[in-house]
C-alpha cells in the first residue's frame, strides 16, 4: 500500500483545443481506463455496473469531446458512475503541484499540517537545523523561497482529486530539498510578528529504508514514556525489523505500564501486514481481526496472531487527516474490536491498495485494486476513521506548548486505569 | 550434452511412446508411476535421505527479492528460511507432527487445522514418491494444452484437505503446472504454479524454477543449489524457543 504519488513523473499539460494527436492521446487513455477497470477491479461487473454497456455510452462521446478539458470530464464522470473513492484522475497540471518525488529528501527538521487553511508547524525533530534556528511549535509558514503558500492551497483544495493527505503532503514537499540546500521560510511567530529564516536542509530523520520499488524512504521510529505511559510514534508502516522490533520491545517493557498511546499522526501507511504484526501485542484473544481486504479472486483476512506478551491495559491512538493506508486498518481495526481509543481528526479515508498509472494523455490515473471491510462492517476508504474523541490540534495549544490530543489521551487512560483499580 | 541431460531425454523419449494419442485416457496411478520414473527412478528416490538447498525468491512486480535456505530430511522435518531486505527472516518448520512458522511480522505461530495439513503435505520427503501415502484419491480428467504442450490433467485429492489439479506433459511425463488453493488463517487464495528448469540433483530430476500466481501477485522460487544426503547441522530441525513456549502455553490450557 504504497504512497500513492510517489512514483510518478508526469510531463504533459492539458489545456485550449485537442489537435489531432490530442484527441488519439485521449481516446487511448479512456480505452486503458476502461480497460485497467475491466480487468483489474475486485468486482467482475465494477460497482454492479454493465461495464460494457459504459463503453458503448461513454466510447461515442470521447469521440465528439471538442478539447482536452472535455475528454477528463467524460473520463471522470465515467469513473464517477462506480461511486468508488480511489478511482480519480489527476490532470498533469495539477499532479506537477503534487509530485513530492522531485523535491529531494533533505529537511529542516520539522512536520507542518495545515489547520484552518494555515501551513503551522505541529512537530520539530530534536536538533534539527529548524530547532536551531529558534522555529517554535506552533509558528506559522506563509511563504518558502519567495513563494507564498496560500495560492497552491486555494488551488490544490478547489480540485476534486486532491483530498487532504495530497495536500498536506504537497505542502510538506516545498519544505524540503536536497540535503546541504537551504530553504528561506517566512514564519509569523507566537507573538503574529513576520520572521524570515534561512534554514539548512540536513538529511531527513529517521534511517534510509528499502523495501521492493519503493523509493528509498527515511524511517523514524520513537519510544518514550510519558509519566507511567508508554508511548511510540513512528513516520511510516515500513523498514519492517527495525519498526517491529521496536514496538515489540515498547510493548514488552512497558508491561506493568498504565496505558500505552501510539502516535500515527502523519503515518501515511506503509506494509499492510504490520498492523496484524503490531495488533498482536495488543490482543490477546485468539482468532481477532482487524478487517478483511476483497480481491476478485479471493479474500485476505487481517488476522491478529496474539503474543504471549500482548499488553493488556487501555490503549489510545492518536490520527489525524494524514493517518493513511495501513495506519488507518490499524486504528480502524483495533477501534472496531474494542481494543483501543481513537482521538484526534478524521483520518484521510485512503486505506486501499491503490496504484497511479501514467496515460497517453500525461494525466495520472489511480485505480483501487481490492476493497477493504474493517472489522465492525465498515469500509474505510472513503469513509476513513472517526475518532472516539474529536480533537483538532490548534495554533493556540501548539504555542503555549500543549499537544491536546496527548493530554486527552492520558487523561482517559487515567481514569481508565482508577476505574479498573475499583 | 552432460551425461544427466541425456539421460533425462532418454526418459522423455521413452514417456513419448508410452501413450498414443487415440488412446484412452491412462489412469492417474500410472500418470504419477511415471513421473517418478521420468525423474529418476524409485532407486534413486529411495537412496537420498536429506537435502539441503539454496536459492532465490522473488515478487518481480513489486521489485521484492529475497534468499531462500532448505533443510529436508526423510521422512518429514523441514526448516526453511527466507531473508527479504526490508522484511528480515520468515522461518518455518515441520516434524513429529507438527508445523509452525515464525516472522518479524507476526511472531510465532503454530499452524493448525488445513493450514498443518497443506504444510505437512508439501513438506514430505520424497513427496513425488509417497504419493500414495499423501492422496486418498488420484484421478486423470482429460487432457488440456499448457504452453503448447498436451499434459493430462490429474485431480488428487489429499487425505486431509481439497483437491490439487496437477498437469503432467504427454512428451516428458514431468509436471508443469498445478491449481490448488492456499489455506490460511488470512483465507483461501487459488494458486497456480508452473514448475520448470527441471535439472538433476543426487539421481533425481527436481524442478528449479517454481512461479506461483496469487492474488494477482506473481512469486518465483528458484534453487540455486541442492546438496543430497549432505549432513545436516545438529539441532537444525529443533524447536525455536518461542514456538516451544506456545506449545507449552496450549498444553497447559488443555490440562485445566
Amino acid at each position: 500500500m504504497r504512497s500513492m504519488l510517489g512514483v510518478l513523473l508526469f510531463c504533459l499539460v492539458l489545456n485550449g483545443q485537442a489537435p489531432p494527436d490530442q484527441k488519439q492521446l485521449n481516446l487511448a487513455s479512456f480505452e486503458k481506463i476502461w480497460t485497467t477497470i475491466r480487468d483489474k477491479h475486485w468486482e467482475k461487473n465494477p460497482g454492479g455496473l454493465d461495464w460494457q454497456a459504459i463503453h458503448e455510452e461513454f466510447r461515442p462521446k470521447m469521440e465528439k469531446a471538442a478539447n482536452s478539458e472535455e475528454a477528463l470530464a467524460l473520463m471522470r464522470e465515467m469513473l464517477g458512475r462506480l461511486h468508488q473513492t480511489h478511482f480519480a484522475i489527476f490532470p498533469a497540471s495539477v499532479l506537477d503541484d503534487v509530485d513530492v518525488e522531485a523535491m529531494g529528501d533533505g529537511s529542516p527538521g520539522m512536520d507542518v499540517r495545515v489547520l484552518d487553511d494555515e501551513v503551522v508547524v505541529v512537530r520539530l525533530d530534536p536538533g534539527s537545523p529548524a530547532e536551531k534556528a529558534g522555529v517554535q511549535l506552533g509558528w506559522k509558514i506563509v511563504g518558502v523561497d519567495g513563494k507564498d503558500l496560500a495560492p497552491l492551497i486555494l488551488k490544490l483544495k478547489s480540485d476534486p482529486a486532491v483530498h487532504e493527505l495530497t495536500l498536506e503532503r504537497a505542502v510538506a514537499a516545498r519544505l524540503s530539498g536536497i540535503a546541504g540546500g537551504n530553504l528561506r521560510v517566512r514564519f509569523v511567530d507566537g507573538a503574529n510578528r513576520e520572521r524570515m529564516l534561512e534554514l539548512g536542509l540536513a538529511p531527513a530523520r529517521g534511517q534510509l529504508a528499502r523495501f521492493g520499488n519503493l523509493p528509498p524512504q527515511h524511517v523514524w521510529f520513537e519510544s518514550k514514556r510519558i509519566e507511567d505511559t508508554g508511548y511510540v510514534a513512528f513516520n511510516m508502516f515500513l523498514d519492517l525489523p527495525r519498526v517491529m522490533t521496536g514496538f515489540g520491545s515498547a510493548v514488552t517493557g512497558c508491561a506493568q505500564c498504565r496505558g500505552f498511546i501510539i502516535d500515527l499522526r502523519g503515518n501515511p501507511g506503509g506494509i499492510g501486514g504490520m498492523a496484524m504484526g503490531m495488533a498482536g501485542w495488543l490482543v490477546s484473544a485468539q482468532d481477532e481481526r482487524l478487517g478483511t481486504l476483497y480481491l476478485r479472486d479471493g479474500t485476505i483476512k487481517f488476522v491478529i496472531n496474539p503474543r504471549l506478551e500482548a499488553f493488556n491495559g487501555p490503549v489510545a491512538i492518536l490520527v489525524d487527516g494524514t493517518s493513511a493506508s495501513t495506519a488507518e486498518i490499524f486504528a480502524g481495526g483495533l477501534q472496531d474490536l474494542h481494543r483501543a481509543r481513537i482521538f484526534g481528526t478524521r483520518t484521510a479515508a485512503a486505506a486501499l491498495p491503490s496504484v497511479i498509472e501514467k496515460l497517453p494523455n500525461g494525466d495520472g490515473f489511480q485505480y483501487a485494486i481490492a476493497n477493504y471491510i474493517s472489522e465492525g462492517g465498515k469500509p474505510l476508504e472513503g469513509v476513513g476513521v472517526t475518532p472516539d474523541t474529536e480533537l483538532k490540534l490548534t495554533r493556540k495549544a501548539l504555542l503555549t506548548g500543549r499537544d491536546p490530543v496527548i493530554d486527552a489521551a492520558l487523561e482517559w487512560i487515567h481514569n481508565e486505569a482508577r476505574e479498573s483499580a475499583k | 550434452m552432460t551425461r544427466t541431460s541425456a539421460i533425462a531425454l532418454g526418459f522423455f523419449i521413452a514417456s513419448s511412446l508410452t501413450w498414443a494419442a487415440d488412446e484412452p485416457l491412462p489412469k492417474a496411478e500410472t500418470v504419477l508411476d511415471h513421473y517418478i520414473e521420468v525423474t529418476g527412478g524409485k532407486e534413486a528416490y529411495l537412496q537420498r535421505k536429506t537435502e539441503v538447498s539454496t536459492g532465490s525468491f522473488e515478487i518481480p512486480a513489486q521489485g521484492i527479492k529475497g534468499t531462500l535456505t532448505r533443510y529436508d530430511a526423510d521422512p518429514d522435518k523441514s526448516y526453511a528460511v527466507v531473508e527479504i531486505e526490508g522484511v528480515g527472516k520468515i522461518e518455518s518448520g515441520t516434524g513429529d507432527g507438527l508445523a509452525w512458522e515464525r516472522s518479524l511480522i507476526s511472531g510465532p505461530r503454530v499452524l493448525s487445522g488445513e493450514e498443518k495439513a497443506q504444510a505437512l503435505r508439501e513438506n514430505t520427503f520424497n513427496a513425488e514418491l509417497n504419493w500414495r501415502k499423501i492422496y486418498s484419491k488420484v484421478e486423470t480428467t482429460g487432457v488440456e494444452t499448457v504452453d503448447g504442450e498436451e499434459c493430462y490433467k490429474l485431480v488428487l485429492t489429499p487425505k486431509e484437505g481439497r483437491p490439487e489439479t496437477t498437469y503432467y506433459q504427454k512428451s516428458t511425463g514431468l509436471a508443469v503446472k498445478m491449481n490448488t488453493t492456499l489455506v490460511s488463517t488470512m483465507g483461501e487464495l487459488p494458486v497456480e504454479a508452473t514448475m520448470g528448469d527441471y535439472r538433476e540433483f543426487g539421481g533425481v530430476l527436481v524442478a528449479t524454477r517454481i512461479t506461483q500466481k496469487a492474488a494477482g501477485t506473481e512469486v518465483t522460487r528458484t534453487i540455486q543449489t541442492m546438496k543430497v544426503n549432505e549432513e545436516i547441522p545438529a539441532g537444525r530441525f529443533d524447536l525455536p524457543a518461542d514456538i516451544k513456549a506456545l506449545l507449552d502455553k496450549a498444553t497447559a490450557g488443555a490440562k485445566k
